[in-house]
């Protein structure tokens, strides 16, 4: 009884992270003109930590995320991502976008390249690599997502499921230390969901700090180390899956857990 | 995606006004009784208009005569083209000197050669080479055109441009034959197999700069007689000009709009300024404020010929054009296009030029050639303000002792030339839209 337990704790230690900080965020704000998205945010990240984010529309989850690599600008407090603190240095904003890749709910290829393309422009321009080690690279990574047949065909030709595990390939392609996930399968049919969970579930196997703003609640329990639940731009509860399912602490969170479960 | 495959033979024959050619004009000229009616209006009026035409035009014409009073001796009510031929080195070259005009003949045919790659299959780095036709090409003409004693800046763009047209072709050849650049190609001559990709820039740019001086060396020797612009005139000036202004006005009019689009309030406010003035003032406008004004702001002694001024008046006026048409194009493009080449760790420049730009131009090439082609018809503006453009000279026929009053034939003759311009301009883009829109959709 004993020993199963602690090889159960053992087993959690080795699934949680290192204690090296990867992000941290100090209490901060972020206005749209007059709204308030994000009330002062406190978080700490490990390196490979893997993270959902849930919430209610609009609670500023993919804002929150969004921070992280500089695509929108907070305003009052402290980010610092990969011991480098996010300001309007121009140096840091391209040194963070090489180190935090990030996939969209729409995956945002790019639809007049081919696939092979779309994955060896990052490392060609932003990590100087030649031509020949970009594609060998781009090949492990398509690999990988289990696409590399369809390397050169184009977006369009690519069902939606495929894009994304496409569009994951793309950011890993750049060997980020930060995956960042925003609905990744949310503008998927049902039966492509399961292929982009499996090759995310895969990633983060690997040990890679994720983060990921989804409502597959199945997936959260399967991955993460830490739920964080927000609400009206603030982060509510944030918990351990297990604790978080089972017996979440607020009243929103139940609620929220009431309507999506 | 389901593939739905077309079945061999329908089974039901397609209703005859959809395939037969008298169905069609059942169903679309006489459908009714004022239909038919107008029909029959509208071919006797066709009737009329090309009969008067052919008659005048063709059948009464005359092609050869010394003078307009031979004409009419001739045929008292045809056409007098013999005047528009005996003038037709003018209309095409102006007062250009006639021994010369193999220099503006081979300017023509090199810039044939020069983009001709870009429609040959499995040639690579199309983008090189256009740019280098907007980058390098001028120099070349522009000597080839003016000539006179070279300077050491013309000297040297005129040997890049000498080696990269070389340079083109030879890649153009062995792309179409092969399948591969130059670059490529190069160790292969050398009978080496599985180079560093280091390696090969090595030897292409040793082979480039090589050329570089051997050209440099041979181009000492030789120069052409100067001709100033004032004998520069008809289509040739036209051409020069609007070829120019369309060079200039698409790099010049995706600067303006990026400098629109700018978050730096300065280069933002400027660019706007700039581009609303140029758009509120008509073409002639600004032409003559460049005949008169440019002189003012220029240092004492330095002198701008009208040529210059002109060409810089018009490459602006349609950079102001361009850039809205372009700022058009950058809207159709989705937030999302950015925020994937931002996470790929692209830069503003790389985002643009790879991403954003390829994407946009493919859905400004109508409006774009449309541009191009009311730039064509504008310039012809200039012979208000004393260049001798087609449309100068075609006037000045009239002038001419022999044939004093000859107006309408060189007039319509100029239309006709005109409209054979734009007409394969017009076309041309269509099929340049269908062809990227279908590209890769195989
Ligand atoms: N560019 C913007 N300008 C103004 N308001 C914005 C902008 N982007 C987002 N918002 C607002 O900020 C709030 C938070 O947006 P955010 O996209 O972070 O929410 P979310 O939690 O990701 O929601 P969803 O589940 O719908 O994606 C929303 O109310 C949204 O309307
Ligand atoms: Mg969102």
């Amino acid at each position: 009884m004993t020993a199963a337990k602690t090889q159960n704790t053992r087993e959690q230690l080795t699934s949680a992270a290192s204690t090296e900080v990867i992000i941290e965020f100090n209490r901060v704000n972020k206005w749209y003109g007059d709204f308030h998205v994000l009330k002062d945010i406190d978080l700490t990240v490990h390196q490979g930590e893997r993270i959902v984010v849930c919430g209610p529309s609009g609670s500023g989850k993919s804002t929150l995320i969004r921070c992280i690599n500089k695509l929108e600008e907070h305003q009052k407090g402290s980010i610092v991502v990969d011991g480098i603190t996010l300001n309007k240095n121009l140096k840091n904003i391209d040194h963070i976008r090489t180190e935090v890749g990030m996939v969209f709910q729409n995956f945002n290829l790019f639809p007049h390249l081919t696939i092979l393309e779309n994955l060896t422009l990052g490392p060609k321009w932003a990590r100087k690599m030649t031509k020949a080690d970009a594609q060998a690279n781009a090949m492990v990574y398509l690999e990988r997502v289990k696409i590399s047949e369809q390397a050169d065909k184009f977006p369009d030709q690519l069902s939606g499921g495929q894009q994304q595990r496409v569009a994951i390939a793309r950011s890993l392609c750049m060997n980020p230390k930060i995956m960042l996930f925003d609905e990744p399968t949310s503008a998927l049919d049902p039966e492509m969901i399961k292929e982009v969970l499996d090759v995310m579930i895969e990633l983060a196997d690997t040990g890679m700090t994720m983060i990921v703003v989804t409502h597959e609640m199945g997936f959260a329990k399967t991955i993460a180390d830490r739920v964080i639940f927000m609400d009206h731009g603030n982060i509510v509860e944030e918990n351990e899956p297990g604790k978080f399912f089972n017996n979440p602490r607020h009243e929103r969170t139940k609620l929220f857990l009431s309507q999506i479960l | 995606m389901a593939i739905i495959k077309p079945t061999k033979r329908s089974t039901i024959a397609p209703p005859l006004s959809e395939t037969s050619p008298v169905g069609w004009m059942k169903k679309h000229l006489f459908s009714s009784t004022l239909n038919t009616l107008l029909t029959f209006v509208t071919l006797f009026l066709i009737y009329i208009t090309v009969k008067g035409l052919w008659v005048w035009g063709i059948a009464d014409a005359v092609w050869v005569a010394d003078s307009r009073r031979e004409c009419f001796d001739i045929s008292m009510d045809g056409a007098c083209w013999a005047g528009v031929i005996a003038w037709l080195d003018s209309i095409f070259y102006g007062r250009y000197p006639r021994d010369e005009l193999w220099r503006i003949n081979l300017g023509i045919l090199l810039l044939f050669v020069w983009m001709a790659p870009l429609w040959l299959p499995r040639v690579k780095a199309k983008i090189y080479i256009g740019l280098t036709t907007v980058f390098l090409y001028p120099f070349l003409s522009g000597y080839l055109f003016s000539g006179g004693d070279k300077g050491i800046f013309m000297q040297l763009m005129l040997t890049a441009a000498i080696v990269c047209l070389a340079g083109n072709t030879i890649h153009a050849t062995i792309g179409v034959f092969t399948g591969h650049s130059l670059p490529e190609f190069l160790p292969r001559l050398f009978g080496i197999k599985d180079v560093q990709e280091k390696t090969l820039h090595n030897m292409f740019f040793t082979l480039i700069a090589v050329s570089f001086v051997a050209v440099f060396m041979w181009q000492m020797g030789w120069g052409v007689e100067k001709i100033p612009w004032t004998k520069w005139g008809g289509l040739f000036l036209t051409l020069v000009i609007s070829g120019v202004g369309i060079a200039s006005a698409l790099p010049g009019g995706i600067i303006l709009a990026l400098g629109r689009r700018s978050k730096m309030p300065v280069v933002r406010v400027l660019s706007t300024s700039f581009i609303e003035l140029f758009r509120s003032v008509p073409l002639i406008t600004v032409l003559f404020m460049a005949t008169t004004m440019f002189p003012l702001f220029l240092p004492e002694g330095f002198v701008l010929n009208k040529l210059v001024q002109v060409i810089i008046a018009v490459c602006l006026f349609n950079a102001c054009y361009l850039a809205e048409v372009v700022r058009g194009g950058l809207q159709t493009i989705p937030k999302g296009q950015f925020e994937g080449a931002h996470t790929v760790g692209l830069g503003y420049w790389q985002t643009m030029s790879f991403i954003i730009m390829p994407q946009a131009l493919k859905h400004m090439i109508p409006n774009i050639v449309g541009n191009f082609i009311s730039l064509l018809k504008d310039t012809t503006l200039v012979s208000i303000i004393g260049l001798f453009d087609v449309l100068g000279m075609l006037r000045s026929i009239s002038k001419d002792l022999p044939w004093l009053g000859l107006h309408r034939e060189p007039l319509i003759f100029g239309a006709i030339l005109f409209f054979l311009i734009c007409f394969v301009m017009s076309k041309y883009s269509r099929h340049l839209e269908a062809k990227l829109s279908t590209e890769h959709k195989n």
